[in-house]
């Protein structure tokens, strides 16, 4: 909230002088012809008109005849004119255009009437991004503008993660009878980026599959390391601090040490996206996606720190590949990637999704040494069999499943239902499985890292 | 991400300024005759019940019982005067009430509309002004002598006038 001048009664200018300099610098605004028409609300006003005066001519009552002569008047009033051209100048103003999400960021819309004509009805719609919610005062307006004249209205969005990228604003013109209707888009560009800084999460247990670079997961390969691991005949060259002096003591023979190696591992973050995905528990509240793309910034941050290797992918009809990566650089992109690319946005894109093909390409990608923590609310049974399939090529999967079947109804018991069915299913079948809802993702990892084995 | 709802029904001015029109027309219809003005009384609620139901149907049904009214106040030999006054406050309310639906389901309560409606209610009157002014002025030279045949195609004239400029 920074903008103070969101009193709410914003004023409606209609002197045209200083508006001018301030509509110019913005980009000029596209105007285009969207529909025309007959609205027909004044139809039969001339019937019922002539009826009344032929009424009065039959009774011979002159008060009949002047009251229907001034309905005709009416029909004459609904047929001359025309629905003026939105000749509207926008220009939108945002008071952050790089919130935090969850910032308030109050919108300020001033429409010009640029043209010669008066506009005596008309309503704006603006066009809010699927991805914002309006908090305060809704997007519309409707007043009337002279030639020259500005309309000016404001109102408040909630910032979420993402980039978000106004739509037309839709105006409705109308004569001032009424009788037709014209509606134009006008399009100007406004957008704004909402990246959320990564939190870090906590310590996430990866599966033994691992690179051959040093890190922090316990292999079971032996060598240097800090946990015991086993014990071999000394050969020459073995280094004198882990040699066994105990045994030597004990026996008299020199044995050597040897301790868990730890290895970095290569993790690719797999977000489910498929428009299925985009499932909330109710319908103001964050989506199954939205959870997902928090605990993978979570993760990323986590696994980058101890070292590992950590790319993005999204399962979805849009391409999204990130591949893994460490460094400083690189944890940059992948915050970008997280907040704003579009097949992760916090609402369902176009575009059809084919599992095979993306399966195919999904695996040419990937890393042959690489394993998935795959990010999914399991709501259908494409999730479970893609996890599945990824595991059985040898990709290490750890499902890391946000809970959006929450609720009392018998719908989403059915489905809560189902979903644990499919996370008894995957556990049966040897992967990791991680849920979480109301509970934080990291609360949910460290009670899951207790109970599993390495 | 779904959004709060938005309020649709039509904003209060125009409700307001519907019910003020609806009253003006069946006082000054009860003027001239009582049992026209208690028509057109019931025509108003019919059209206040359709602003606030969103019933377009309503308010037609409304302004067709408002306009039997007014037949009803003529016949019986109401005076020109308030019948002319009638009318016009009739149209008024049920051109507020209709234009209030639309930007109900347009732009909602919430939204400024205020001086939408007012230019809307202010160019509704005009016309009517403007109309009454012109048949009234005719009415008055013409009247007393001459039929009323003769007005009645003076109207025709007018109207086949109106069909041209289309």
């Amino acid at each position: 909230m920074t903008d103070t001048s969101s009193d709410g009664s914003p004023t409606e200018a209609s002197s045209d002088a200083p508006s001018t300099e301030a509509s110019s610098d913005g980009p000029p605004t596209e105007r285009t012809h969207r529909r025309r028409a007959e609205t027909e609300r004044w139809r039969g006003v001339a019937g019922v008109a002539l009826a009344l005066v032929g009424a009065g001519v039959v009774t011979r009552q002159p008060a009949l005849v002047v009251v229907g002569a001034v309905g005709v008047g009416y029909a004459v009033y609904a047929r001359i004119g025309s629905a003026p051209a939105a000749t509207l100048d926008l220009e939108r103003r945002v008071s952050d255009d790089d919130p935090e999400p969850g910032d308030e960021v109050v919108v300020t819309v001033r429409a010009r009437n640029v043209g010669d004509a008066a506009i005596p009805d008309l309503r704006l719609v603006d066009g809010v991004p699927p991805g914002l919610a309006v908090v305060d005062g809704p997007a519309r307006i409707a007043t009337a503008l002279r030639p020259g004249a500005t309309a000016a209205f404001d109102y408040t969005v909630r910032a979420s993660r993402g980039a978000h990228e106004w739509e037309s604003a839709l105006a409705v013109t109308r004569d001032a009878a009424g009788t037709e209707e014209r509606t134009t888009a006008l399009a100007t560009p406004t957008r704004i980026v909402c990246t959320p800084t990564l939190s870090a999460g906590g310590d996430l247990p990866l599966r033994g599959l691992t690179t051959v670079s040093h890190g922090r997961v316990p292999t079971d390969i032996g060598g240097s390391g800090v946990e015991f691991h086993a014990t071999r005949e000394y050969r020459r060259g073995d280094p004198v601090k882990r040699i066994d002096w105990n045994r030597w003591a004990r026996t008299g023979d020199l044995a050597t040490l040897e301790l868990r190696e730890e290895r970095a591992a290569t993790v690719v973050l797999l977000i489910d996206a498929r428009e299925s995905a985009y499932a909330a528990t109710d319908p103001d509240a964050d989506t199954a996606v939205e959870a997902s793309v928090e605990a993978a910034g979570q993760a990323f941050s986590a696994l980058v720190d101890a070292g590992d290797r950590v790319g993005i992918a999204a399962l979805g009809p849009r391409d999204c590949w990130l591949s893994p990566g460490s460094g400083r650089a690189h944890a940059a992109r992948a915050r970008d990637t997280l907040a704003t690319d579009p097949a992760l946005a916090p609402t369902p894109g176009d575009g059809s999704f084919y599992r095979s093909l993306w399966l195919r390409r999904f695996r040419r990608r990937l890393p042959g040494d690489a394993q998935v923590l795959f990010f999914t609310p399991l709501v259908d049974d494409v999730a479970a069999s893609l996890a599945r399939r990824i595991d059985a090529h040898g990709h290490l999967v750890t499902v890391l499943s946000p809970d959006v079947t929450t609720g009392g109804t018998l719908g989403r018991r059915l489905a809560a239902f189902e979903r644990r069915e499919r996370l008894r299913d995957l556990r049966g079948s040897g992967l990791r499985a991680i849920e979480w809802g109301d509970r934080s993702f990291p609360v949910a990892v460290a009670r899951a890292t207790g109970r599993w084995s390495r | 991400m779904s959004r709060p709802e938005r309020d649709d029904r039509p904003p209060t001015a125009a409700v307001l300024g519907g019910l003020v029109a609806g009253s003006v027309a069946s006082l000054a219809a009860a003027l001239a005759d009582p049992l026209g003005g208690a028509v057109v009384g019931l025509a108003a609620a019919a059209v206040l019940a359709g602003s606030l139901r969103r019933a377009h149907r309503l308010l037609s049904w409304g302004v067709g019982v408002g306009v039997v009214g007014l037949a009803v106040a003529g016949y019986r030999g109401g005076a020109v005067e308030p019948l002319l006054a009638a009318g016009v406050a009739l149209a008024l309310a049920w051109d507020l009430a209709d234009h209030g639906i639309t930007l109900g389901r347009q732009v909602g309560r919430g939204a400024r509309t205020r001086r939408n409606v007012a230019v809307h209610a202010g160019t509704n009157l005009l016309a009517g002004g403007l109309s009454v002014a012109v048949v009234y002025g005719t009415y008055l030279a013409a009247a007393g002598n001459q039929p009323i045949a003769a007005l009645a195609l003076l109207l025709f004239g007018a109207v086949a006038l109106a069909s041209a400029l289309r």
